[in-house]
């Protein structure tokens, strides 16, 4: 598992924020937007001009809806995001110290963790209702596993000395816990947490849409609904702005902790 | 340590705490310990799975769903593979497009289910450009990373062998690449079912997602866990089969390398 994200993970590493060599791969996007705007009508049902689309985010005194629904959006997402690391972490430690607890879990994670998430949304709907909380719970079942698996497989590589030299220093379990196994576990958890952010936002967008509680991606659907095709397309390039912002947060908390474990090193 | 590496055959102990799982369910509902309205009891559950397998239904919702899932994730691995090997072994390419397509992809392919809706309307369209869509990104950037990683000796060797273009791609580069082309099937595999059962529960109406949809509707809280738990083993069947698939095709050290 470690492997496998850590080869998607090196692929997909962005480029867009290396400067300015990258602007010329914006090109196609550019001449695709700019064709779009050329030979596309405002008022088009499917394929409305990209000019008209901003302006579609404020009409019919729609506007002081968008600030809101984007702070709803990245509220659930952190939520979310927070509860799985700190639920994925602890399990992941306990599955990946103890090759018994790791057996006995297999099948049960393996099913919960092939769960389409928005099989779960109808279920969660039901019996939490539609509130934040069940949107969140919604988040952490979707984004838990990256992080439980890289953490656990993090744990069993861990060479066997370093557990050794802890106990021959006598360290308390809490001791061993915080000082060691989590420092050296540090950086297979930021992957994993880097491999769960773009499934928690995308998640909370899910739910948004498909319960139509709070958030951009409530607004989607409320726009799509009312046939109002501009404005989805503006707030799909929101959701996409928001997507590369916390990307890219989250990019740079692994870069700093990767950056502070090289500085041990030496 | 890998919870997924354990067959289900081999690991008794592992299935006993499922089943145990599912039994502490059972007890709570029964006797009323946990309070939650909707929430109905293994057995019942059980019963409205016999109920829909008898009556056909569930068959044919399964059939729709992965059906409309294999047939996405196969056009959507077809483009994905050739897309990126182009841009993977031309700079030119690269350097004038990768930005578009990192930008495009950071947008989630769940905020084009509207945009889809409106133009397509609720159809069968609609749900193959989802999850056509949807599945190419993995793909893509899989075999992208894949070709560009081959080292440089690897292509000299075909360059005097005097290879033709062609033969070179299907003699070293897509081997040389298949193991991290492999993962990019495999998460584009999870994710077509995922998008099929979104697209299913808000525009075309069939297979599961349009049955957990009926069932909720229908305030019928067990038909929708059966269609909830039919999809977790879609899930681990679809993704199990393209494990033992890979296992097959890759050579015994690339098969650990991806950490099927």
């Amino acid at each position: 598992m470690i492997d496998h994200d850590r080869t998607a993970g090196t692929a997909s590493r962005s480029r867009v924020w290396t400067g300015l060599g990258s602007l010329p791969g914006l090109l196609p996007l550019v001449l695709l937007l700019g064709l779009w705007q050329v030979l596309g009508s405002p008022d088009s049902p499917f394929f409305p001009a990209p000019s008209s689309w901003w302006p579609a985010l404020f009409t019919r005194g729609q506007g002081d809806k968008i600030l809101p629904a984007v702070f709803d959006t990245i509220r659930t997402f952190g939520l979310g995001l927070s509860i799985a690391t700190i639920l994925g972490v602890s399990l992941g430690l306990l599955v990946g110290a103890s090759r018994r607890v790791g057996r006995a879990m297999g099948p049960t994670f393996e099913f919960a963790r092939a769960l389409p998430p928005a099989a779960v949304v109808p279920v969660a709907t039901l019996l939490l209702g539609f509130d934040e909380s069940m949107k969140v719970v919604v988040v952490v079942l979707a984004a838990l596993w990256p992080i439980l698996l890289n953490t656990s497989s993090g744990v069993a590589e861990l060479p066997p000395t370093l557990l050794d030299t802890a106990r021959s220093l006598r360290l308390s379990k809490t001791a061993t816990v915080f000082r060691v196994l989590l420092p050296s576990v540090m950086p297979a958890i930021v992957l994993g947490v880097r491999v769960a952010t773009p499934i928690a936002l995308v998640i909370t967008l899910l739910v948004e849409y498909l319960t139509a509680v709070n958030g951009v991606g409530a607004l989607v659907g409320e726009a799509q609904r009312t046939f109002q095709p501009a404005r989805v397309y503006a707030l799909i390039v929101i959701a996409g702005l928001i997507s590369l912002c916390v990307n890219s947060v989250v990019r740079s908390i692994e870069d700093a902790v990767r950056r502070r474990r090289v500085g041990d090193l030496r | 340590m890998e919870p997924s590496n354990a067959p289900i055959r081999s690991n008794p102990l592992g299935v006993a705490v499922l089943l145990g799982l599912a039994g502490l369910w059972e007890v709570l509902v029964r006797f009323k310990i946990a309070e939650l309205q909707f929430l109905p009891a293994p057995s019942e559950i059980a019963v409205a799975a016999r109920e829909t397998l008898v009556g056909g239904e569930l068959i044919e919702r399964v059939v729709h769903t992965l059906g409309v899932t294999i047939l996405g994730w196969s056009v959507a691995s077809v483009i994905g593979v050739c897309l990126g090997v182009l841009l993977g072994l031309s700079p030119v390419a690269y350097r004038y497009s990768m930005t578009s397509f990192e930008v495009t992809r950071a947008i989630p392919p769940i905020t084009f289910v509207p945009a889809a809706l409106l133009i397509f309307g609720f159809s069968l369209k609609m749900e193959l450009v989802l999850v056509i869509y949807g599945g190419i990104w993995p793909v893509l950037i899989n075999t992208i990373g894949g070709v560009r990683s081959i080292p440089s000796e690897l292509r000299d060797v075909g360059r005097m062998l005097r290879l033709s273009r062609t033969e070179t791609i299907k003699k070293v580069v897509l081997p040389a690449a298949l193991p991290s082309v492999v993962v990019g099937l495999r998460l584009a595999l999870s994710l077509c079912l995922v998008l099929a059962i979104v697209a299913e529960m808000v525009g075309n109406p069939a297979g599961i997602g349009n049955g957990l949809i009926s069932a909720r509707q229908a305030l019928q809280p067990a038909l929708m866990f059966v269609y909830v738990i039919v999809a977790g083993l879609l899930g681990v069947a679809l993704n199990s089969t393209l494990r033992a698939a890979a296992r097959l095709i890759l050579p015994g050290n690339a098969a650990k390398d991806v950490a099927l």
